[in-house]
């Protein structure tokens, strides 16, 4: 992971790259995508490696499996609920402007404690969702809603005359919305987008008040430990360093899909 | 079927005292061209709308390629009607994201279900004609505003449409670039396209339009053949606006 890590940050800082690294360039999206099935071999271990109950899941690995798992479902749902809302069938609409609304009114912690919390009070006993589920789920719930904002920011920036080009054609909405409004849609929205993920990353350390040893929550621990006492200051600069490094790679990685395409503005 | 565009008493309102269209009445035969003018605000471009159902209409009768369309502004007529129209904007509007070759392809390949290949090759020969196939792979934003309105042209033929309809198509071009898209219009022209053309360019009405519509307020104010109305326009109004546009 750390290896991954490293590649992405270079490899997207740098534009003048040694050959060999740069044929790994095409990799690197897929590599993080399999990170999420990979994480939760790696923290749940396998027939090779001790089993680990999802309790006891934590560190650097957990905040990254966070952070992507629920930022791969929040984006779908939030784009169709930036779609939804502008739906022709009322209630289709409502509901999406609703859901949007409501999510944005409450912050995240109460969703969260919401999620970790209340939810099992209102399952049968016999459901056990773990608890790492729960807060995937609930960091997707409510990032979704403001994902579905940023993408409808990005919707009524495409002028009128794109869909009129697309009608006059022949195509239907739902072609004209996927083929022509959405993908120029999303290149726009990329920096409010990255906004989100930033802040979905950063939120994870929000767990450690629930439960789960993810990075702040190890370095809490850490802290806790007799052997360690006094050495705030090297945990704290320590945990600084690897968010930072973290946060700098995902505004990296923006910055390239930005630049990337026909629709760059360059910057 | 001989007569490709016919309107019957077509009226819009935008609110109680505009008018965009008041009782309009015109047939387009197929194979001839026609040329509206009028001054800002004339309701010429609405007209033209109305044609392919991106402005519906308040009270009569539109019948395109034989397709009626009425103020109910029926959705399955419409999608009907333009597969068979095609349309060229006065902004080009063509996809940013895809490229020339991806532009004039997708319609095809989505609506008709030409296959890829096939698509291709009909999209290179209409570039070739426009005489831009060097330009196939490019993005919309590389090309210059002539290049990108024929490529527009090309996007639109490549759905064999029987009636092609121009909405001001060089009114946001350099006048440098004016030419080479009045060019590939005549060409269209010649071979027989049935074609309404909206457009300021007297030049090119005078010499590929069959009949002129002159309208001012929504209102018809002359339909003649094309040499009478610029040699001996009928209306007062409409030998004022030549006199205005030729000045």
């Amino acid at each position: 992971m750390v290896v991954l890590l490293f590649l992405t940050i270079t490899t997207l800082g740098s534009d003048r790259l040694p050959q060999p690294l740069r044929r790994l360039q095409p990799f690197l999206p897929w590599a993080w995508i399999l990170m999420v099935p990979a994480g939760v071999v790696l923290l749940a271990g396998s027939s090779t490696l001790q089993t680990v109950p999802t309790r006891a899941w934590g560190g650097l690995t957990l905040t990254l499996l966070l952070t992507l798992a629920s930022g791969f479902l929040a984006l779908p749902f939030g784009i169709g609920l930036a779609i939804g809302r502008t739906s022709n069938l009322g209630l289709v609409a409502m509901l999406c402007r609703l859901y949007i609304d409501l999510m944005r009114a409450v912050p995240l912690i109460a969703v969260l404690f919401f999620g970790q919390l209340l939810l099992p009070l209102f399952l049968p006993v016999e459901i056990e969702v773990n608890r790492v589920l729960r807060a995937v789920l609930a960091f997707a719930l409510f990032a979704a809603a403001y994902v579905a904002e940023d993408v409808r920011g990005g919707l009524q920036s495409i002028p009128p005359t794109q869909a009129e080009a697309a009608a006059a054609l022949g195509l239907n909405g739902s072609l004209t919305m996927r083929l022509i409004i959405l993908p120029q849609a999303l290149k726009i929205a990329v920096p409010a987008l990255t906004n989100q993920a930033i802040g979905l990353l950063q939120n994870t350390s929000l767990m450690a008040i629930l439960g789960l040893i993810e990075l702040l929550g190890i370095s809490q621990s850490l802290l806790a430990n007799p052997e360690y006492i006094g050495r705030h200051l090297e945990v704290y600069v320590w945990l600084a360093g690897v968010y930072w490094l973290l946060c700098s790679g995902m505004a990296l990685l923006a910055k390239r899909i930005e630049r990337q395409g026909p629709l760059s503005t360059g910057s | 079927m001989t007569i490709a565009i016919h309107a019957q008493s077509v009226s819009k309102s935008y609110s109680d005292d505009h008018r965009a269209l008041d009782e309009v009445n015109l047939s387009v035969n197929l194979g001839e061209v026609l040329v509206v003018m009028g001054p800002s605000g004339s309701g010429k471009s609405t007209l033209i709308r109305t044609f392919n159902g991106l402005e519906s209409i308040d009270e009569g009768r539109l019948e395109i390629v034989g397709i009626r369309l009425d103020s109910n502004h029926d959705e399955r007529q419409i999608k009907r009607i333009r597969r068979r129209v095609g349309m060229v904007f006065q902004q080009f509007n063509l996809f940013p994201h895809l490229s020339i070759l991806d532009n004039i392809t997708l319609a095809p390949i989505r609506v008709k279900k030409t296959k890829k290949k096939e698509a291709e090759i009909r999209a290179m020969s209409l570039l070739t004609q426009m005489g831009i196939a060097d330009q196939a792979m490019k993005h919309p934003a590389q090309l210059s505003g002539g290049q990108q309105q024929r490529v527009a042209i090309a996007r639109a033929l490549a759905m064999d449409p029987e009636v092609m309809l121009f909405d001001e198509p060089t009114s946001a071009l350099d006048p440098e670039r004016v030419k080479e898209v009045l060019d590939a219009m005549r060409t269209l022209a010649s071979a027989g396209m049935t074609m309404v053309v909206v457009t300021h360019e007297l030049g090119f009405a005078r010499e590929v339009a069959d009949r002129v519509l002159f309208m001012d307020a929504g209102k018809v104010v002359e339909l003649s053949d094309a040499k009478t109305f610029f040699s001996h326009a009928k209306e007062e109004r409409s030998r004022r606006f030549l006199n205005q546009m030729t000045n």
